[in-house]
């Protein structure tokens, strides 16, 4: 018989081994899958899309932004501008570079699946907000068109991306910028948050971890060098300057009711109390969102909160005649009227 | 003429322009959120239409029996208790009504129908081969798994379906949802878990009720980790035999029911375990949504339940079951009867794999059998016992090679056994890979028929043979270093 303890380091062995190549994000598979979408075609592609923002940006494109963006030496971004003039994509002027209509629309294109494809895992998959760029990365450069047309068609050609972003047109039309920074906005000022850029990763991260989604309302209330201060939906926010440039809001209309105190939510309801529904969270996308308002949770709405369950949560709501329970954390992006 | 139809034609195509260029800056003022103002308003205009179309009448709250039940049921202190009690019973009953009818089938099928049918085979001149594959071969597997199975599922479904009609069910799922939250899962998992301690087939089939994608994949996946009354019998029997008897006479019963429920109560653990796992990666970006509708009760109709239960659960599972068995009794008297040398195939695979099983903790006539009776868990043991009879050439035990058979005294089999070559290790160790081994084929059909995916099918299976393979080998080596 083979010795237990020979055995085991055997299988400590392996063990280490098939985690070196396995481990998500880290192993070795992973990274030889992430090597391979930094290939020749993805360079083109990806330097084409930064082009393409900083001219929407009206920012001026240089060999160093090229480079600083996608992690090559100067040498390199400056190889890359030459091989791009060659295939007449764009031209090179005092001022920097600039597209063709060619390279405009390779541009659009390459931006097209990206946005669509961070929509489609807003709304049609549970992958954190987070991870939406970086999966739209690698996918925009192996979707074929007519792929990327059937994706639209199936998530029901959406007009803009989770960010705020729009999605160019098929035939490559995008409406003008809109909205402003965040910091332009004056005390006591109300506005919509329009967009919210995914990039730098770590930025929209933090974002995201206040809670902070498009179509939120925000009020500024005072702002310094150092810091800024607001509230979104009525709740008090502090981010530092920098992270607020990521942040681009737009003035609200008319008829938009202000909110001017934190909202209520759903799950603050006690057992017994009745509440009409506001609104939900625009932070509430996809199929839980869909589920919510085909079972009639929509403005204006009478919930009542039914019953606890034994263990604390869920809960159960009498909802138009049905008893639904909902989840504490479900139940939190429901606001409601008491 | 021709001059005014020219410049008709210019102003239409004037006005098509003007029109679709319109409606492409009207594209991006719409918004997002077109969707939800699309369902606010087909809400509102139901809302009017229903108000001026239907009168409510007006007395006393509704549901006032309901919420004096509910409030009882999903209470902090007796909602679990009283779950675990009801369970408990359904459990209880099951294994206690099934006895009798199961003794009795397999008298039926085994004892009595099997010795007729091998003698009209033999009446009719058929060849001993052809008497050797039907008769104690296919039939014989077929009589296993019905007498094996057919009586608790006749109990068990009806009961559990009488318990949902009733509205019971969905407020057990109420109440477990927040310890399957934290794996990741669906309340309504515990639901198709406790079905699958019927039979993972139908456990699956039974995950339908969960609506979400991801919660509804992980459900399917981590079924077979509820141990199926196809397995029941195997655990109670080797417990008996080998945890049992270590204890004095008074307590073995006790010792053999707590190491059973200990090795169920494992399966829940790995249940929870793989659920968050998969939550957390493979699974982790498929759509996920949680409602859970909690519908009022209603006393159950006792004969349609009866009725569907029957047809729908049990009749479908077991007919499955036995197309599946009937090839495997085939195989198994073949291999047990073609000798390729002086051995036959199943001497010639259980020396092979013998090493390999030791490695395990276990034997190669566990392997084989294993392999074999992937069809059905129900023909394990029996295939065990023949398997080794047969490779250590006892005499006077069983009915000849190929011929699958039981022992009604548990202390016969343990003698069998430990003429094999068993140790207590290798009755935990069976004990284990039963819990933790690839779902039988009845249920890999059912997972594919539902999941309509090969990946997730083979993910299905081969996460629970790893899981089986590894915590075998582990607990082999450990206990050869502790004890040996």
């Amino acid at each position: 018989m083979i010795d237990p303890g020979k055995a085991l380091i055997v299988f400590g062995i392996v063990t280490a081994i098939t985690a070196a190549l396995f481990t998500p994000k880290y192993g070795l598979f992973a990274q030889w899958k992430r090597a391979r979408s930094g290939m020749k075609r993805a360079l083109v592609e990806d330097a084409l899309k930064h082009i393409y923002d900083y001219e929407y940006k009206n920012i001026n494109c240089t060999t160093e932004s090229i480079a600083g963006v996608l992690l090559i030496s100067t040498d390199e971004a400056a190889e890359l501008l030459t091989r791009l003039s060659a295939m007449g994509l764009l031209i090179t002027n005092d001022n920097g570079v600039k597209l063709t209509a060619d390279g405009n629309s390779y541009a659009l294109r390459i931006i097209r699946v990206h946005r669509l494809w961070e929509r489609y895992l807003a709304d049609e998959t549970s992958v954190p907000p987070t991870e939406w760029h970086s999966s739209a990365e690698l996918a925009e450069h192996t979707l074929s068109p007519a792929e990327t047309e059937m994706l639209a068609a199936q998530i029901g050609n959406p007009n803009f991306d989770p960010h705020g972003d729009p999605i160019p047109t098929p035939t490559g039309e995008m409406p003008p910028r809109k909205g402003h920074s965040l910091l332009s906005l004056k005390s006591g000022e109300f506005a919509l948050i329009t967009h919210i850029e995914d990039e730098p990763e770590a930025v929209f991260a933090q974002l995201i971890a206040q809670g902070l989604y498009v179509g939120m309302q925000v009020r500024m209330i005072d702002r310094s060098n150092e810091r800024v201060r607001f509230a979104a939906d009525g709740e008090e926010i502090v981010l530092a300057p920098l992270l607020t440039n990521n942040l681009t809001v737009a003035p609200i209309t008319e008829e938009e009711q202000r909110i001017t105190a934190p909202l209520d939510s759903l799950a603050s309801l006690k057992i017994g109390e009745e509440a009409h529904v506001l609104s939900i969270s625009k932070a509430m996308r996809g199929q839980q969102r869909r589920r919510l308002m085909d079972l009639g949770v929509v403005p204006g709405t009478t919930i009542r909160a039914e019953m606890k369950s034994a263990s604390g949560d869920p809960t159960a709501y009498a909802i138009r005649g049905a008893t639904v329970a909902l989840r504490r954390q479900h139940a939190a992006m429901i606001f409601i009227q008491k | 003429m021709k001059n005014r139809l020219k410049k008709e034609q210019r102003t239409t195509t004037a006005g098509k322009e003007s029109i679709l260029s319109s409606a492409n800056t009207l594209r991006w003022e719409i918004g997002e959120h077109v969707h939800d103002s699309l369902i606010e308003s087909i809400y509102a205009d139901a809302n009017q239409i229903a108000s001026r179309a239907v009168t409510l009448p007006d007395g006393k709250p509704r549901f006032d029996f309901d919420k004096k039940l509910d409030s009882l049921i999903t209470s902090r202190w007796f909602g679990f208790p009283l779950m675990f009690l009801l369970l408990a019973f359904v459990f209880w009953l099951t294994v206690e009504g099934a006895n009798i009818p199961s003794a009795l089938i397999a008298s039926l099928l085994v004892d009595t129908m099997h010795p007729w049918l091998r003698s009209v085979f033999v009446l009719i001149g058929s060849p001993w081969w052809l008497t050797g594959v039907l008769a104690d071969g296919v039939w014989l597997a077929m009589a296993w798994v019905v007498s094996v199975m057919l009586p608790p599922m006749a109990i068990f479904f009806p009961l559990f379906t009488l318990l949902e009609d009733f509205g019971y069910l969905p407020r057990v799922a109420f109440n477990m949802d927040s310890l399957f939250r934290r794996a990741g899962a669906h309340g309504k998992q515990s639901l198709s878990m406790t079905m699958g301690f019927g039979c993972n087939a139908a456990g699956v089939v039974a995950t339908r009720i969960i609506d979400s994608p991801r919660e509804r994949l992980i459900a399917i996946i981590t079924n077979n980790f509820s141990l199926c009354n196809g397995r029941w019998p195997t655990q109670i029997l080797i417990a008996s035999i080998f945890f049992g008897a270590l204890a004095p006479p008074a307590l073995a019963g006790f010792i053999t029911a707590g190491a059973v429920v200990g090795v169920a109560t494992l399966g829940i653990f790995f249940t929870l375990v793989v659920s968050w796992g998969l939550s957390r990666t493979l699974l982790k970006g498929e759509a996920s949504s949680f409602s859970l509708e909690l519908p009022p009760y209603r006393p159950p109709q006792l004969w349609q339940t009866l009725y569907t239960s029957l047809i729908d659960r049990t009749a479908i599972v077991l007919w499955r079951a036995i197309v599946f068995a009937a090839p495997a009794g085939a195989v198994i008297w073949l291999v047990s009867n073609i000798h390729v040398g002086t051995m036959s195939i199943a001497e010639h695979f259980i020396n092979f794999s013998n090493p390999f099983g030791m490695l395990l903790g276990l034997n190669g006539v566990i392997i084989i059998a294993y392999i074999i009776a992937i069809p059905a868990n129900e023909i394990v043991i029996p295939t065990v016992l023949m398997m080794t009879v047969l490779s250590t050439k006892l005499s006077g035990i069983g009915n000849g090679a190929g011929v699958m058979f039981e022992l009604n005294e548990a202390t016969a089999v343990a003698d069998v056994l430990r003429a094999g070559g068993w140790t207590v290790l290798t009755g935990l160790n069976l004990m284990l890979f039963s819990l933790l081994h690839n779902p039988c084929s009845t249920t890999i059909y059912t997972i594919y028929k539902e999941t309509k995916s090969v990946k997730w099918t083979a993910l299905a299976t081969v996460i629970p043979t790893i899981m089986g393979i590894v915590i075998c080998f582990l607990v082999a080596q450990i206990y050869r270093l502790l004890f040996v």
